[in-house]
């Protein structure tokens, strides 16, 4: 109830403004028009009538969805980067957590670049401003795991996340999967805590859509790993431990060997049984991790009903996401006329 | 205002549609409000016009980048035809491709230019080193004066010298904030085990990849081995630092440094020439640029109204829907001849039709730049309902009056005159002028409304007799003081008396008053007297009222042109009537005694004159008592009248709470039977009937037309309309019990608003109360305070003084208290006015015109 009553004397206006912001987003009848657009330039056209403005009139013709790739993403994080300017503590800890998962992103994309042989010039552009940090460039005098974690990491937020993969290991492909999975581990319960020591309704709404992305992430390194050579006990060791599978669903989850197993376990919780029971394998269904996104979606949507709390800048994040994926969905379809699936996005109103 | 059909051949459209945009009397109508914006007919033009536009924007930033000036046209340039379209789109893509060539080769040799910049920093910064360096390394007699940074680049060299292991070193150019960064990561990468030396360039630099100007440090780093350099050259990488060779030899280092030297002149020299062609094609493109993007918009404005027409296939013409007023429909058809002979002999002219529809035109007043700023008053409460009376031009006279009844003082009246008068007088030149400042736009936007304001203020600072809170003593004042000096000096004040029936020292008295009142306004005499405020209160308030009662009444009447305009007979009997009534029998009378008392009472019977107030509460309660003299009646036979009066006035109270509801029921009922008698009487024709109703509906309902559904503008008239009634009279039915639920709410909102209306035109008084005293204080307590000192200090002390008062009076007094007296005005016309007729349910005309179209977006947007 303090909380309540003082929330809007710092963090109000960044409230406002992220609803603001909220109500920008794609309608299903926006959707409906752009489904039907013929090209490019119509898409244009009618993202030129929504909340999207004149952000693709100074492109000249013709358009190619990596452009318009790029300006949704650079649209979106202006307005994060905004939200995040005009934040106080501990709003602005909290938007800086965001933004650590697009760190991990990015070193892993680095790292796997490298290890593919590109050049770094290469690859810096493609890393998401997020999650760009000073060193990131240095990331490729790195060898070992050991060699990341003193040159480039310690410096950076994710430096306690990194304890547990430091080895003397050369690095490789799978290697980097582990990495990429442990420090997403360490980081989400690492959030998730940090979420339930603010409390109040943050905690209650951000812990519930964290919980949701732990599990998601058990499941899908589970499924991922049938057929590699990771044991059940490495794998037990990638699986974050602040969502609702934890403990009892996790400990099944690391003795099962295929699909159906995993199903099996997902039975057991209501909300994650009907997402499996609606996915399906064959070509017309949708796929697990589509009913994991609308899932999310889900969770995001119903962040914003409720008031005076921090998981809207997350949920808000997460929705533009999603709809920039949904939009480059559309104009990939449409770009290689391939419109038979085009409908396979993601509504969020 | 008529709904009309207009029929075009598409070869013309464009060009009378051109036409019509420069008229601008005609708004369209979206005919395919179902089809995606880009689904239309005209969508590729449209697109051709953005893509044009992206040009000219592009054309824009550029100039803009070079600071040429961009110059406005003198003249409006017509839409260009669609075939200049091509030539115009031609021209930009030329302009286009140029300017983007020579922004390449500019950007190319830019970019050696800023390389070339940065590697003569950088060889200058590390000769500065490797000076040191070799200072370190020359006998050690001068050792004890090197600080400790050379030590180390001694020891550097005397390792290197040990181990007979040469030293590689690698330099560079780094942005100065990723320094600090930079030079921890070296020393965690290689363990310590490499030497870093900076410099920081002084100016800023030019970035070779991004063009943006930063300030940067030029670095050496030195490391042995192979492996080391790998590292160090990977970091370097991955902070962007740019590396740049430097020979190791001292004579090849400066032979480099002049060959850089040299190219960097060459590039110069190349970079003007680039430049300077550069500016050529820019200038050129300078003077046109503005026409051109007028051109483009107008095009783009016409392909935008041509995708809301009709496509008819089958008689290949378009068919667009407008609203157009009745008066101008001969212009309009001039304009649309016009527009088929531009297009080159259309063998078909376009046909305008007018259309028979129900729904409701929107709301078009023609007004001047003076009339305007008072129907922005008015629409902002609320547009005229279609043919309803417009209060803008009574808002004209009535708005600066109860304005300046508020405010009234002649002197601050005359500043607000002279500052109007400049706004209006200067109106062309400052029309341009800092249009992006809101709070000007809006001082501007009223200019004629302040200036008003202003020349009534000074008027009702006249009656007043007020200046600067001081009166002006004209025409002489009608009172003399003739008490002796002894008298005078016996008493802390005195009184003047018009009859001094009490005094008897006789001839003295008599000749204070001259007789004659002052010829305009207040008596300057009162400026002294220490009841000056108990004396205007009481006038003021009077005054208020009778300009309060007066207005509403006057409201009531154009609620009665209303009536009598839309033919809504049952209302002026069932509404007007009785509201009239109500008014008349409580406050018309109170007027009336207003005016009584002012004329029969004179000075010799003012101690025991009746009261007003008394009397109206008196009047209401049914209470006559003599006891104290004011409570006196005015005139014989006072009681039985006024009992009458209320019982008039208690009489509306039902009169206009049942009239419309019942009347309404009695029509319902009588709709009802007289469908019933011609369905039963006439069954053979009814089909017929319904068939032709069809007919006139259906095109009608396609066109999605919003048939009239709202009860109180469907009148008798509408009622037995029997094309309407088989449609409404459902509806009615339903609707009986919201009729009951509104009329209520309209009878006690008028009823009790009467009364509350009325005190609340008190606030003329408070508020010329509030000013006037607010004034005096400032008079008193600032200038006067400089006035009242003698001798040279006086006169400096005013001057001291002068500035705090004049910026207090002004700000004060004129924004603060203008602002308030502004807002008192206009809430009296919106609440107290215009609720007594005004009903404001319109939308307003919008027409097409390309003047509009270009006003509200200005060009450098």
């Amino acid at each position: 109830m303090k909380d309540d009553l003082l929330f809007n004397l710092d963090h109000g206006y960044a409230e406002g403004l992220c609803r603001g912001f909220k109500s920008g987003i794609l309608k299903a009848a926006d959707y409906h028009n752009l489904v039907q657009c013929e090209t490019l330039e119509d898409l244009r056209l009618h993202l030129q009538s929504t909340d999207y403005g004149n952000f693709l009139a100074n492109e000249a013709s013709p358009l190619t969805v990596n452009v318009i790739d790029d300006r949704l993403r650079e649209k979106t994080v202006q307005e994060f980067q905004h939200l995040r300017n005009v934040s106080y503590e501990p709003l602005s800890t909290f938007l800086d957590y965001i933004t650590y998962a697009y760190m991990i992103d990015n070193i892993i994309l680095l790292i796997t670049g490298t290890l593919h042989q590109r050049a770094i010039g290469d690859l810096l552009p493609r890393c998401h401003p997020l999650g760009s940090f000073e060193q990131l460039g240095a990331i490729t005098v790195a060898d070992t795991p050991a060699q990341l974690y003193t040159a480039v990491l310690v410096d950076t937020p994710l430096a306690p996340y990194f304890i547990d993969c430091i080895s003397e290991h050369d690095l490789d492909e799978l290697n980097v999967e582990i990495i990429r999975s442990t420090l997403y581990k360490a980081y989400l319960e690492d959030f998730y805590n940090f979420c339930k020591k603010l409390g109040g309704i943050t905690a209650e709404v951000m812990c519930e859509i964290l919980a949701f992305e732990a599990d998601r992430r058990a499941f899908m390194i589970t499924i991922n790993s049938f057929d590699t050579g990771l044991t059940q006990d490495e794998r037990a060791k990638l699986y974050p431990t602040c969502g609702h599978l934890h403990p009892d669903g996790l400990q099944e989850l690391r003795r099962t060997d295929n699909y159906d197993a995993v199903r099996d376990v997902a039975s057991r919780y209501p909300q994650y049984k009907i997402l499996f029971e609606g996915s399906g394998t064959n070509s017309g269904d949708k796929t697990i991790e589509d009913k994991f996104f609308e899932h999310e979606v889900k969770l995001n949507m119903n962040a914003f009903l409720r008031q005076f709390h921090f998981g809207i800048f997350y949920a808000y994040l997460k929705l533009k996401e999603q709809e920039n994926r949904n939009i480059i969905w559309i104009a990939e379809c449409i770009a290689q006329k391939h419109r038979a699936r085009i409908d396979n996005y993601i509504p969020i109103f | 205002m008529t709904l009309c059909q207009l029929f075009l051949q598409p070869d013309a459209a464009y060009s009378c549609i051109s036409e019509l945009g420069e008229l601008g009397i005609v708004q369209f109508r979206d005919l395919n409000p179902n089809v995606n914006s880009f689904q239309r007919k005209y969508v590729n033009e449209v697109r051709r016009c953005e893509e044009m536009e992206r040009k000219l924007r592009f054309l824009e930033t550029e100039i803009k980048k070079d600071e040429l000036p961009i110059y406005d046209p003198e003249d409006n340039p017509d839409a260009p035809k669609p075939r200049e379209m091509i030539d115009l789109e031609a021209t930009f893509e030329k302009l286009d491709h140029e300017l983007k060539e020579i922004n390449t080769n500019a950007d190319a040799l830019l970019r050696n230019f800023n390389e070339l910049t940065e590697l003569k920093h950088n060889l200058t910064m590390t000769q500065g080193f490797f000076d040191d360096a070799e200072m370190a390394f020359t006998p050690a007699h001068n050792r004890n004066q090197r600080d400790s940074d050379d030590d180390q680049v001694q020891l550097l060299y005397e390792y290197s010298m040990i181990s007979h292991n040469k030293l590689g070193f690698i330099t560079g150019v780094v942005p100065r904030e990723r320094m600090v960064a930079f030079e921890r990561m070296l020393w965690r990468v290689c363990r310590g085990n490499v030497f870093l030396r900076q410099a920081e360039i002084p100016e800023l630099i030019e970035d070779p990849v991004s063009g943006e100007k930063l300030h940067k440090t030029v670095f050496v780093v030195f490391f042995q081995g192979e492996q080391l350099k790998n590292r160090v050259q990977k970091i370097c990488e991955g902070f962007r630092a740019n590396i740049y060779p430097c020979p190791e030899n001292p004579h090849e280092r400066r032979e480099l440094a002049m060959g850089v030297m040299t190219r960097l002149e060459d590039l110069t020299v190349v970079l003007s020439q680039t430049q300077d062609h550069r500016q050529r094609v820019l200038a050129a493109t300078s003077r046109n640029l503005r026409t051109w993007q007028i051109k483009v918009k107008k095009i783009k404005a016409i392909y935008h109204t041509m995708n809301m027409f009709n496509n008819d296939v089958a008689r290949k013409c378009l068919i667009a829907e407008c609203w157009a007023p009745v008066s101008e429909l001969d212009r309009i058809q001039l304009a649309l001849r016009k527009g088929s002979e531009a297009s080159g002999g259309g063998t078909v002219s376009s046909v305008l039709n007018r259309m028979v529809t129900r729904e409701q035109p929107p709301t078009h007043h023609k007004l001047n730049k003076f009339t305007q700023g008072f129907q922005n008053l008015v629409d902002a409460y609320g547009v005229a309902t279609y043919r309803e009376i417009n209060p803008m031009p009574f808002v004209l006279i009535t708005f600066p009056f109860l304005f300046a009844v508020m405010f009234g003082d002649a002197g601050h009246g005359i500043l607000v005159t002279i500052f109007a008068l400049w706004m209006v007088l200067k109106e062309r030149s400052l029309k341009d002028k800092w249009r992006n400042q809101e709070v000007w736009t809006i001082f501007f936007g009223g200019r004629y409304i302040i200036l008003l304001m202003g020349i009534f203020s000074i008027y009702t600072g006249i009656i007043y007799n007020d200046v600067f809170s001081k009166s002006l003593n004209i025409f002489g004042s009608s009172w003399r003081v003739r008490f002796g000096d002894d008298t005078l000096a016996k008493h802390d004040s005195v009184i003047l008396e018009p009859t001094p029936f009490n005094y008897t020292r006789s001839a003295d008295y008599r000749q204070m008053f001259s007789g004659t009142p002052y010829p305009i306004g207040l008596d300057p005499v009162w400026q002294l007297a220490d009841n000056k405020i108990t004396y205007t209160n009481s006038v003021k308030m009077k005054f208020a009222i009778i300009i309060g009662i007066t207005q509403m009444g006057f409201g009531l009447f154009l609620s009665l042109w209303n009536h009598l305009h839309f033919n809504h007979r049952h209302a002026i009997y069932l509404e007007f009537l009785p509201q009239i009534i109500f008014l008349a029998c409580i406050f018309f009378y109170l007027i009336i005694l207003i005016f009584y008392k002012w004329t029969s009472f004179d000075g010799s019977k003012a101690t025991d004159a009746p009261s007003l107030l008394i009397h109206l509460i008196n009047m209401i309660l049914f209470s006559y008592k003599t006891d104290p003299p004011s409570a006196a009646v005015f005139y014989t036979g006072q009681k039985q009248f006024q009992t009458f009066l209320i019982l008039l006035a208690v009489l509306c109270v039902p009169w206009m709470l049942l009239g419309k509801p019942v009347y309404r029921i009695i029509m319902n009922k009588r709709r009802a039977n007289y469908s019933t008698v011609t369905n039963h009487a006439a069954g053979n024709d009814s089909d017929v009937e319904e068939q032709h109703q069809e007919e006139f509906h259906d095109p009608a309902e396609k066109r999605g037309v919003v048939l009239d559904a709202d009860v109180r503008d469907t009148d008798t008239e509408d009622m037995l309309d029997d094309e309407h009634s088989h449609q409404q009279h459902h509806q009615h039915e339903v609707e009986m019990s919201e009729v009951w639920v509104e009329q209520g709410i309209h009878t006690i909102e008028y009823f009790l608003g009467c009364i509350s209306h009325t005190a609340s035109y008190l606030r003329l008084w408070a508020l010329s109360l509030a000013h006037a005293q607010l004034s005096e204080v400032l008079w008193h307590m600032i200038l006067h305070l400089g006035l009242s000192m003698n001798g040279y200090g006086g006169a400096i002390a005013s001057f001291f003084v002068f500035m705090p008062w004049s910026s207090l009076t002004v700000f004060i007094l004129l924004l603060m208290e203008g602002l308030s007296a502004f807002l008192h005005a206009l809430r009296l016309h919106w609440v107290e006015f215009q609720s007594k007729f005004y009903k404001g349910e319109g939308y307003p005309f919008v027409p097409f015109s390309f003047r509009l179209l270009l006003d509200e977006a200005p060009v450098e947007a």
